[in-house]
This record gives C-alpha cells, sequence and structure tokens, in this order.
C-alpha cells in the first residue's frame, strides 16, 4: 500500500482535473489547503504529452531527451534512489533533492503530475535491462585494464571515474557511447591539467579544483597536490578524456558484456 | 587629498561620541556622500556610486587588513545583501527575508526579524534579498512572499506589513528598498512567472501606497503597442534591483528586467516596452518623464536591472547630467539623464548578436542570435556580461569600475503556456557550458569612451559588485570565496583573502572606533576588515 503523504498547496483541483483556481481572493493573507494524494491523477495521453513538453524543456538538459541521463541520473529505468512513488516523484521534482544538484521545478501540481506520467511513460518497458553475461563482462573489466583508472567497490584506480553506482546513474545507451568515443562528453573533474614547475619538471594530472590563483589536482601517481599557479609555467588545461576508446578493441558481444556488467553496479545499502 | 584626511579625522570623533539612537532623516540620506562614516543607502549615495570618501585603508597599508568581526547567519540560502550602517548599528537581511541588527564595532546582535514565510514561495532564482532601507527610526524589508514591512530600528518590532502583490502568482521582492523624502519605494520579482511589473512607492509612517507605475502599459496608453493581444497581462517588466535618485530633477531612474516569456518572444511580438529599460520617473507622481530601452523585445533573458551611476560631467563639448549603464547584454551606454538620450554605447565584453548600436542606441541585431529549437550559440550567456551585482565610480580616478563576465550561452527555445504561478520562460537555457565555463573579471572603464584601462582576471565569473574608496582601492570579490583590494588605478592585486564560501553581494565601507572598516557577507556569514596594527 502506498503510503498517504499530505502536501500543502494553495491551489484545488477543477472538476476537469485539468485548471487549478485560487482559493483565496486576491489581497487577501493565502490561506494554504491541505489536500492529500497517494496516485497520479493525471495520467491521459495528452497529460504524458504536455508532461513531455514540459520535461523537455526543463529536465532534459541534464536527464536527456528521454530520461536517458546525463549530468543528472537516468529516470528512464525505472529506478529512483529518493523514492519512486507518485508522490515522491512530484516532491522531489517540486522541491527538489537536498544534497544534490536537483532544483525544485516551481511548478503548481498539476503541471509536475504531467511530468510524472511523462517519467512513467518511459519506464513502461522501453528500457530493457542489458541481457549480456554480466559476468563475462566483469571479467573483461579486468582484462582490459579499466580497474587501473576506475574503482568499483574500493578497488581500482582512482584517475577515472568510481563506478561502484554508475548502473544507477547512466543508462546502458550512455555507457556504450562512452567506451566507444570517449571524447564525447568528458566531465570537467577529468580535465587534464600540465605545466612546468619552478625547477622547469614537467607535471600533470587530473583537475580536481581551480580558482584564480591556485590550483588542485590528482597526479598520474595519484598524489594529491595544490600549488600556487603564480609559480607554473606553460601552464594548460586540456578539455580531452585519456580514456581510450575500446571502439576497435571489444567485439560486439564483449562490448555488451561490458555495459551488462557496468549498468549491473549499483549502490549497497540504501533504498534500491 | 589633504582636505578628505581633515574631514576623516572630524568623522572620527562624530562617530565615536554619536549615540545608537541618532535620527536618520531624508536631509542625511541626501547629504550622505558628507558622512562617509556610515553607509545609509543601497548604492552608498543616491547617485550609486558605490564609493566610499573614506581613506584610511590606502594602496599602501591595505596588505595589513585583517579581520574584525564575523556574524554567522541563520540561513542555508544563498547570501545577496549589502549592509548598510547608520550611526554604530548595521542592518542587514539573511535570506529569505530576516533582518538583523548588529553592533557595527563587535557584530554582537541587537536583534534578529524572522519572518514565517509559506511553505511553497515561487522565486525563480532562489530565496534571496538584497538589503534593507532606513530612515528615521525604521528598517524597511521587502519579503520573497512579497511583503513591504516597516520595522522598528531599535527593537525590530513590526510596525506595519502590508502585501505588495501576491505571491502565490509568482510575485516576490528580493529588491533593497530606496527612501526617498518621506516615501519608501520598492520593486518586484517575477519575470519568469509573467507577472505584470510595476514600481510603487509607500508612505514610510503608514505603508499607504502613493502610487504604482506598471512597467507595461495598458491598451490604449503609449507603448501599449507593443504589445499584442493580452500579452501585456502577463509580461515581465519586473523591478529587482535598486535604482537610483536624482534630487534635482527630482526624478528616480531604475531599471527594468525582461519581458515573459524570456527566451520565447512569438507570443509578445514588438518591442515589449517597457521592458529592458531605464525608466526616469518623477518621485512624487511616479509618472514616466523619459525611458530608454537597451534591448527591444528581448528573447534572451537580459534584463536592463544593473545599478544606474549618476554623474554629472562635461560631454560632447558641453556640461550634461549622465547616467553610466554597464548592460547585461554586453553593451555600456552613457545616456542623458535629463532626457534619455542615448549619447554612447560600446561592449566592454565579448558579445556577438548585435552588429552594434544605432544613433538611437537601437541595437543592430545580427542574424540567427534567437533560442532554437536546437539551441543557439550567443555571446554573453544567460546572466549576461554583468548583471544585478552594483559597479562603482570613483571621482578621483573617474573610471567605472565593473564586474564581467565572458561568457556564452547555449538559448534553447520552447513552448510556453502561461498559468497563474507557475513559469512562464519558454525553455531553459543553458547557463554553464561544460566545456567552455568562461571566466570573469573586475574591468575599469573610461566612462566617457567605454574604453578599457584595466583588467583583473578571474578564474570563474563573479556574482559580487565592487566598491572603490578614497584610498585609491577597488574591493571585490569571487565565487571563490576570495574578497580582494586593487589598485584603483591600474587593478594590481595589494590583498587578497580566502573567506571560503561564494561572495554573491557588494562590499561597502564604514568607520566604526575610529577605524576604516571593509564589509561584505561570504558563504553564511558577514565578514568584517579593518587595519591591524
Amino acid at each position: 500500500m502506498v503510503k498517504r503523504i499530505r502536501f500543502r498547496v494553495f491551489v484545488a483541483m477543477g472538476v476537469a482535473g485539468l485548471t487549478w483556481v485560487a482559493l483565496t481572493p486576491a489581497g487577501a493573507t493565502p490561506q494554504a489547503e491541505e489536500i492529500t494524494a497517494t496516485r497520479n491523477p493525471l495520467t491521459s495521453p495528452s497529460d504524458v504529452a504536455a508532461g513531455a513538453k514540459t520535461f523537455r524543456g526543463h529536465c532534459a538538459p541534464c536527464h536527456g531527451v528521454n530520461g536517458e541521463g546525463g549530468r543528472g541520473p537516468n529516470l528512464a529505468s525505472g529506478v529512483f534512489f529518493h523514492g519512486s512513488s507518485d508522490v515522491d516523484l512530484l516532491n522531489n521534482i517540486s522541491e527538489g533533492i537536498q544534497g544534490t544538484e536537483m532544483p525544485g521545478l516551481f511548478y503548481s501540481p498539476d503541471r509536475v503530475w504531467q511530468i510524472v506520467a511523462f517519467i512513467r511513460s518511459l519506464n513502461a518497458g522501453k528500457q530493457a535491462k542489458p541481457t549480456a553475461d554480466v559476468a563475462q563482462g566483469e571479467s573483461l573489466f579486468k582484462s582490459k585494464g579499466c580497474h587501473q583508472c576506475h574503482r568499483v567497490s574500493g578497488e581500482g584506480g582512482r584517475l577515472g571515474p568510481d563506478l561502484s553506482d554508475i548502473g544507477r546513474t547512466r543508462s546502458a545507451e550512455h555507457l556504450r557511447a562512452a567506451l566507444l568515443d570517449p571524447q564525447a562528453d568528458v566531465r570537467q573533474r577529468y580535465w587534464v591539467v600540465s605545466f612546468r614547475d619552478a625547477s622547469g619538471t614537467k607535471q600533470e594530472g587530473f583537475l580536481m579544483n581551480e580558482d584564480s590563483y591556485t590550483v588542485q589536482f590528482i597526479d598520474m601517481s595519484q598524489r594529491l597536490h595544490s600549488l600556487t599557479k603564480s609559480g607554473l609555467k606553460d601552464y594548460k588545461v586540456e578539455k580531452t578524456s585519456r580514456m581510450p576508446s575500446f571502439k576497435d578493441s571489444l567485439s560486439s558481444t564483449e562490448l555488451e558484456q561490458l555495459v551488462a556488467y557496468l549498468s549491473s553496479l549499483r549502490p549497497k545499502g540504501g533504498a534500491q | 587629498m589633504k582636505h578628505i584626511r581633515v574631514a576623516s579625522a572630524v568623522i572620527v570623533l562624530t562617530c565615536v561620541t554619536a549615540p545608537l539612537h541618532a535620527q536618520l532623516t531624508y536631509e542625511r540620506l541626501l547629504k550622505a556622500e558628507q558622512d562617509p562614516g556610515n553607509w545609509l543607502t543601497y548604492s552608498g549615495n543616491y547617485r550609486s556610486w558605490r564609493y566610499s570618501p573614506l581613506n584610511e585603508v590606502t594602496r599602501d597599508n591595505a596588505r595589513k587588513l585583517k579581520l574584525k568581526w564575523v556574524y554567522q547567519m541563520q540561513t542555508t540560502h544563498t547570501v545577496e545583501t549589502t549592509p548598510l550602517v547608520a550611526d554604530g548599528v548595521m542592518y542587514f537581511t539573511e535570506p529569505p527575508s530576516n533582518v538583523v541588527a548588529v553592533d557595527a564595532a563587535t557584530g554582537r546582535q541587537f536583534w534578529r526579524y524572522r519572518r514565517v514565510m509559506p511553505k511553497k514561495v515561487n522565486a525563480c532564482c532562489g530565496q534571496v534579498n538584497r538589503g534593507i532601507a532606513l530612515l528615521g527610526d525604521r528598517v524597511f524589508v521587502g519579503t520573497v512572499d512579497a511583503h513591504l514591512v516597516a520595522l522598528d530600528a531599535k527593537t525590530g518590532a513590526v510596525l506595519w506589513d502590508i502585501e505588495v502583490a501576491d505571491y502565490r502568482t509568482g510575485h516576490s521582492i528580493t529588491v533593497a528598498p530606496l527612501i526617498v523624502k518621506d516615501m519608501v519605494i520598492c520593486g518586484i520579482s517575477g519575470g519568469e512567472y509573467g507577472i505584470r511589473g510595476f514600481l510603487d512607492a509607500y508612505d514610510v509612517a503608514s505603508g499607504k501606497r502613493r502610487w504604482r507605475y506598471w512597467t507595461i502599459p495598458a491598451p490604449g496608453e503609449p507603448g501599449s503597442q507593443t504589445w499584442p493581444g493580452d500579452s501585456w497581462k502577463t509580461g515581465g517588466a519586473p523591478t529587482w534591483v535598486t535604482g537610483s535618485f536624482d534630487p534635482e530633477q527630482n526624478l528616480i531612474i531604475w531599471g527594468t528586467g525582461n519581458p515573459s516569456p524570456d527566451w520565447n518572444g512569438d507570443s509578445r511580438k514588438g518591442d515589449n516596452l517597457y521592458s529592458d529599460s531605464a525608466i526616469a520617473l518623477d518621485v512624487d507622481t511616479g509618472k514616466l518623464k523619459w525611458y530608454f530601452q537597451h534591448v527591444p523585445h528581448d528573447v534572451h533573458d537580459w534584463d536592463s536591472v544593473q545599478v544606474p551611476v549618476l554623474v554629472d560631467d562635461e560631454f560632447l563639448g558641453r556640461p550634461r547630467k549622465l547616467i553610466y549603464w554597464a548592460h547585461r547584454n554586453a553593451f555600456y551606454y552613457v545616456l542623458d539623464r535629463e532626457t534619455g538620450q542615448f549619447l554612447l554605447g560600446k561592449p566592454f565584453a565579448t558579445q556577438t548578436w548585435a552588429k552594434g548600436l544605432d544613433e538611437k542606441g537601437r541595437p543592430i541585431r545580427l542574424p540567427n542570435i534567437d533560442p532554437s529549437l536546437e539551441g543557439t550559440y550567443v555571446w554573453p550567456g544567460v546572466q549576461g556580461a554583468t548583471n544585478w551585482f552594483s559597479p562603482s565610480y570613483s571621482p578621483l580616478t573617474k573610471l567605472l569600475y565593473v564586474s564581467v563576465w565572458e561568457n556564452q550561452g547555449l538559448y534553447r527555445k520552447g513552448e510556453q503556456e502561461y498559468s497563474p504561478g507557475n513559469r512562464y520562460i519558454g525553455s531553459v537555457p543553458m547557463i554553464d557550458l561544460p566545456d567552455d565555463p568562461g571566466h570573469g573579471a573586475i574591468r575599469a572603464l573610461n566612462p566617457k569612451t567605454g574604453d578599457r584601462l584595466w583588467e583583473y582576471k578571474l578564474q570563474t565569473k563573479p556574482w559580487a559588485g565592487v566598491l572603490s574608496t578614497a584610498g585609491q582601492l577597488v574591493f571585490g570579490g569571487s565565487d571563490e570565496g576570495h574578497v580582494f583590494a586593487l589598485d584603483a588605478t591600474n587593478g594590481k592585486e595589494i590583498w587578497r583573502q580566502n573567506l571560503g564560501g561564494i561572495i554573491r553581494t557588494n562590499p561597502i565601507s564604514y568607520q566604526s572606533q575610529g577605524k576604516q572598516v571593509i564589509a561584505i557577507a561570504a558563504g553564511n556569514s558577514m565578514f568584517t576588515f579593518e587595519l591591524g596594527d
């Protein structure tokens, strides 16, 4: 049974379920009315279409046009980590999620319900789980040297992104694309900074932070550095990935196996 | 220079002996420049120079600046407040809409007004507040739920609390009000919610509204022909940054914000007056004397919400009353403030949207710069080449100092229907491009030509304004959390301190216990600095 959650809004839903009418006359002190809801009341095809419009305008820059994920998590997988009921989704979209980059959308509930309807439509079997052999993929992950740069569950290198829960945040499509063309989406955290220090020695590493005066990076030996820029020569930041493309080194079967393994990586504990 | 030092010495004595209950009269606000020990209005004076005549801290000794005190606010919202200081008391807001009064010498709190907010308030860009206004023994604050409140300056008790507009339809107040005569001039936010913008004047004693100037004309009024159909009802043009006052002309000069919806102008074909404009209003009647529109039919969200800097100087061969205006659209403007006539326009940052400005200051747009379904790259980005944070003008160097963004944006166009209280923006552009985040700078402009004299480059784009002082310094801050002092003549850094939190506000200077103090908020705290021994 879905837990009944009470939330406060200042509007009431019209009879048609599409029009929201202000309860309080203009000029009066707003009086919030409590209403209850457990399930999305707006799930018609027209609601889904309207939700898609709003989603593509406001959510797609982070979550992808079809919810496939990007800077924000994949919403098409049907797996949500901050509550998966309709009301959870409504609240998370409306209020944002503390401790994450997810902002509140500031739309009235009817519009947010339509977004929920659209997200649910993405979940309806379109994003089938990879069927390739996960164990083979794990074996490839090691044999191809991925673990030298990437960490999974506390084991592996630290130069590339930690992949311990990558299956939560990236769709299979996104993972496949990243393996074939790593340059297509390089996050700032993995840009490479290089320079010559006061002694003329060349140094390089992955940029961790930078301001007008200092730079923080992890070198290729996984040592942390924080230096003042003013003493550095030939200072340069490359916005390209050091990850090799696996386009020519994986068969199509191996590629699917590796994607299946990465998609299987989920956080331990907590709500799944 | 000498006479300024003598003046400072006199002020020192005044401040040391001034009682904490001195009356703050309108005459004192008019003569704020002669009272540099205090900081009495948002921009320091009615001309909005954000300039302090105090000269104890100089290029020679600024490196000895040390922390004086810190006040940690009880908030998790972004702090954008500019403090005011009057007779030993510092007043500032804590977001969303609380007010604090502290001892300006120690940072110890006298009182705190905590506003109880509705559970959900629609503010486009965070529940922020940029400051208060002072007159007599009253403090005035606008609230995110669109009320204007008068507080007792000695206790924080509420004297009156009026609803300016309905917050449920996307109205909010983030602007610091401006006192003129016996009126509180207060703007409105909500350009992302399809409000119809206005600027109000309220009686300081009763809170009764004296006048309202609608920034979008109703049908039949001059300018209404620039809005098709009912688009004027939801056209935006808010007034969310404090303007300036010209006492000689009895004119308020204020900037207006973007038309709504921001990035899709299909429903509002036309110039959309008076969005993205400088407006000059008679302060007694609220009637429009002149306007100048920087961006006709804006589809990039380039509000004219910069603080207008008023200067009397010679221009084109004769003395004039001027306005200096570095705009979000990357052009620097000089206007005649008696008529609104365009005198000069020149880019002060990279822009790719206009070939230039014509003889009347109207932009000559380049093709293919409007938002599109697939996205259109344009310089400057959505937050512009500068924004709401204050510029500064120094009468000593006669330079205009501006916090600048060098950045491009990806402008997307989406469909948009109006519904009350919902965002009404027409898609969301990418504000920061991951591969090309741009950078920032403090720039000094020759205000008569728009030429750049120097630049202090920043890795990131600053959201902090600048303060110039008679010590030939320019103070500023960065999103990286550094507050810094630059040589006002050449931009060389003299002092820098990491405050550990983003700086999204404007610095001020005042005097306490005989010493010059620099104050600026960073992170969730108010910091003050003075010279160490």
